[in-house]
């Protein structure tokens, strides 16, 4: 046992991953033993990474090497309170989503069913695998596994999720091209794709012509695959049209792990005392800060619930890179508390959306008349992920906000400032106009497709709603552990 | 306005590496740092810490084993991914000409020289021998899981297109196929497993549970390996075959 818990950070990927290896073939011998397999797998790879995060917090941060070859030469996963706080919210995120897919799969199609939730479990794998490893050829690796199960899964979505999967291709394959010329570069000029030890090797100086090629290809790979401002073209429609029971795991999660790397690559490998480091830091404030003002406002414009809370994403993945280009240790926390925070406020909403349409089968916010009526438990995830987005204490949203702008204070960047609370603004804007139609609008005629009289939606649909709602409130009360937590491994790395 | 900033953009784009690239080391250089730092340890040590001769394997399946495992874990995922999105679609009536029925009926061979049914049922198996062969060498000589993988759906491939039988000798419908496709990686997992049980760390030979040599364990695992990528690599061949097969309406099909 006490074997088993040594490989914890392993043991954490390959549940996910055998599980959606065995799904097919446990379909095969009997019709819902694949499903119950991935959802027990998901479960118990949130369990192993609440364990490995206690493990982190009293004992420092982990290295395991596979294989047990010394550290340049084999592959190394590298657990530090970073990565051990973001594991336990993603493999929380993808539990839930898990259990919600269920309640949208076809059930005559037992084959269909079963590779989606192959699909599903394999994206699960990846997007942990990446936040978990300490080796940049193995990060491509997980790149991919994630960006090819997403695509399946955007396309799965119906004819428009189609096109739109394909556009997602087309860009996500350029993406992934320059990710590989970047550290292929870097391998060129380090001999070693090890993080740590190519960080150890660009730090004796000397190699700054290298370095800043190499960012000019890496900084294009990650904006694309997180959706930063110039580079987010495929992502409205990809989250609009994604299939609905992986929807929350699409949109929530998906786009955070290429900002984790982004933050890697930036702060861990690069480090502050690179040459041009002030200047990317500059550009990417600049797109961070366009991409506030810009999401925020072609928001406004949408009817569909699905597309305002797309291009909501794209201002608030924008937050999220305006902490990494302040750049200092608390606003670099903030800015990984805003992960945190977004991906259950927009798995949240989703989680919402997708309750919605399963019971009234409309997206159009038009219809959501006095719908917290009928519904009121999805109403008030609704009402305080909103809150959250917009930044009303005692929510996560408010202190991720909040220290991002002290880091700014601190570094007296007053501009980002004033954006903050602009782009607060425009959110407010949007987010009340659903509040009102929620609460105010006079109902319209809705057709119910579930009946009873005791629960407004099936448990598998309550499980995901409650512990989001529980979770944005957490992370908002108990902010100062996180950031405790979190400034553990941080104070070494900002500027 | 919007197409000439693309296009002033697109030839900076393709003309600044040409300048910036003079940041790589000249192919070749002995003394460059992907040639002295991690590749000088694989070159020295591959012998003697993963008892392959092969030093390609040694990296592939040994130092970098984790890595494969995932390359593996994609070519299923690919797979499942052309299944899910070209089989599962709702399916069109297929409206076929009535000179369709005749024609299949003269596509017969006429051409007496060589007889394709006889030619395939002797290929087949000396092409199965060789998947074998091209497999167990992997770790020795040249050959791998991937190419052996590859050989095994070919064959069935061939099988399946060229030769007309009442009922298929092998018959892997898509389910099937995709199944066999997700239990190669799966079969590779379970190696790391395997040492996990030893009290190893994850794809630690060295600590299988068998009481044999350390380089015997090496090989053991090098090979149970590749027969997971084999599997599941004619798996995945198999499975894009049945995808293919399953749009029935092609356009040259009529005519």
């Amino acid at each position: 046992m006490t074997n088993l818990i040594g490989n914890t950070p392993v043991l954490i990927i390959l549940l996910p991953l055998c599980s959606a290896l065995l799904c097919l073939a446990l379909t095969a011998v009997s019709k819902n033993l694949g499903s119950l397999v991935v959802k027990i797998s998901c479960l118990g790879s949130l369990v192993l990474s609440v364990i490995q995060l206690c493990m982190v917090v009293s004992g420092g941060t982990i290295h395991y090497a596979i294989g047990n070859y010394a550290v340049p030469y084999g592959i190394e996963f590298v657990i530090d309170s970073l990565n051990a706080v973001l594991l336990v919210a993603f493999s929380l995120m993808g539990f839930l989503t898990v259990i919600f897919a269920g309640n949208f799969s076809d059930n005559k199609n037992h084959f269909k069913t079963a590779g989606a939730y192959a699909e599903l479990a394999l994206l699960i794998t990846g997007i942990l695998g990446m936040t978990s490893t300490g080796d940049v050829f193995n990060l491509y690796v997980f790149l991919e596994i994630t960006s090819l199960s997403a695509y399946c899964l955007i396309s799965l979505g119906g004819s428009r999720g189609v096109v739109s999967a394909y556009r997602y291709m087309l860009v996500g394959t350029i993406a992934a091209t320059f990710y590989l010329l970047g550290i292929g570069i870097l391998y060129a000029t380090t001999g070693t794709l090890n993080m740590g030890d190519m960080s150890n090797i660009l730090n004796e100086g000397g190699h700054d012509g290298a370095m800043l090629v190499a960012m000019c290809f890496l900084i294009p790979a990650f904006g694309i695959k997180m959706a930063l401002f110039p580079f987010h073209g495929w992502q409205p429609s990809a989250y609009t049209h994604a299939e609905p029971g992986s929807r929350p795991l699409v949109t929530g999660v998906m786009g955070k792990v290429p900002a984790l790397a982004m933050f890697r690559f930036f702060y861990c490998i690069y480090g502050t005392d690179f040459r041009f480091f002030r200047i990317a830091l500059m550009l990417l404030g600049i797109l961070s800060v366009i991409g506030m003002i810009y999401g925020s406002l072609m928001a406004m414009g949408q009817n569909d619930i699905r597309k305002i809370l797309a291009y909501s994403s794209v201002a608030q993945i924008g937050y999220i890179s305006l902490g990494f280009a302040i750049g200092t240790p608390i606003a670099l926390a903030g800015s990984f508390l805003h992960m945190l925070g977004h991906a259950f406020m927009k798995g949240g909403l989703f989680f919402c959306t997708g309750a919605i349409r399963y019971k009234y089968g409309t997206v159009d916010i038009n219809d959501f008349g006095r719908i917290y009526k009928k519904m009121p438990l999805t109403c008030g995830l609704l009402v305080i992920a909103a809150l959250s987005m917009i930044g009303i204490p005692p929510t996560a949203g408010f202190f991720s906000k909040w220290y991002l702008a002290l880091g700014a204070a601190g570094q007296h960047e007053w501009i980002y400032i004033a954006v903050l609370v602009l782009s607060s603004l425009l959110n407010a804007v949007y987010f009340f106009r659903l509040i009102e139609k929620v609460f105010i609008r006079q109902s319209s005629d809705l057709k119910t497709r579930w009946e009873s009289e005791v629960l407004e939606l099936p448990v598998t649909l309550i499980i995901p709603i409650v512990a989001c709602f529980l979770a944005i409130l957490g992370i908002g009360l108990f902010n100062v552990k996180i950031i405790d937590v979190l400034l553990m491994t941080l104070e070494g790395v900002g500027l | 306005m919007r197409k000439t900033i693309t296009i002033i953009l697109l030839i900076t784009a393709v003309f600044v590496p040409f300048i910036a690239f003079n940041v790589l080391p000249v192919i070749g250089d002995p003394s460059s740092a992907p040639n002295t730092h991690v590749s000088d340890h694989y070159i020295e040590h591959a012998i003697d810490e993963c008892n392959s001769p092969n030093m390609v394997t040694a990296v592939i399946v040994d130092y970098r084993a984790f890595d494969t495992m995932f390359e593996t874990t994609v070519m299923f995922l690919a797979g499942l991914s052309v299944i899910m999105i070209l089989a599962n679609r709702p399916k069109k009536k297929i409206f076929a000409p009535s000179s369709l029925k005749r024609f299949r009926e003269s596509g017969h061979p006429i051409y007496k020289t060589v007889n394709k049914d006889v030619m395939i049922s002797i290929i087949e198996p000396v092409i199965l021998i060789y998947a074998i062969y091209v497999l167990f060498h992997g770790e020795v000589s040249l050959g791998g899981g991937f190419q052996a993988g590859a050989l095994i759906g070919m064959t069935y491939l061939l099988d399946v297109m060229v030769v007309k039988r009442e009922k298929p000798i092998f018959n892997l419908p898509k389910k099937r196929a995709a199944a066999i496709a997700g239990i190669g990686p799966f079969i590779y997992a379970l190696t790391g497993f395997i040492s996990i049980i030893g009290g190893g760390l994850y794809l630690e030979y060295n600590k299988f549970p068998f009481p044999i040599h350390q380089a015997e364990l090496h090989s053991i695992g090098i090979t149970a390996v590749e027969i997971g990528v084999t599997i599941g690599v004619a798996g995945t061949i198999i499975t894009i075959l049945n995808a293919l097969m399953e749009r029935i309406s092609f356009d040259d099909d009529i005519n």
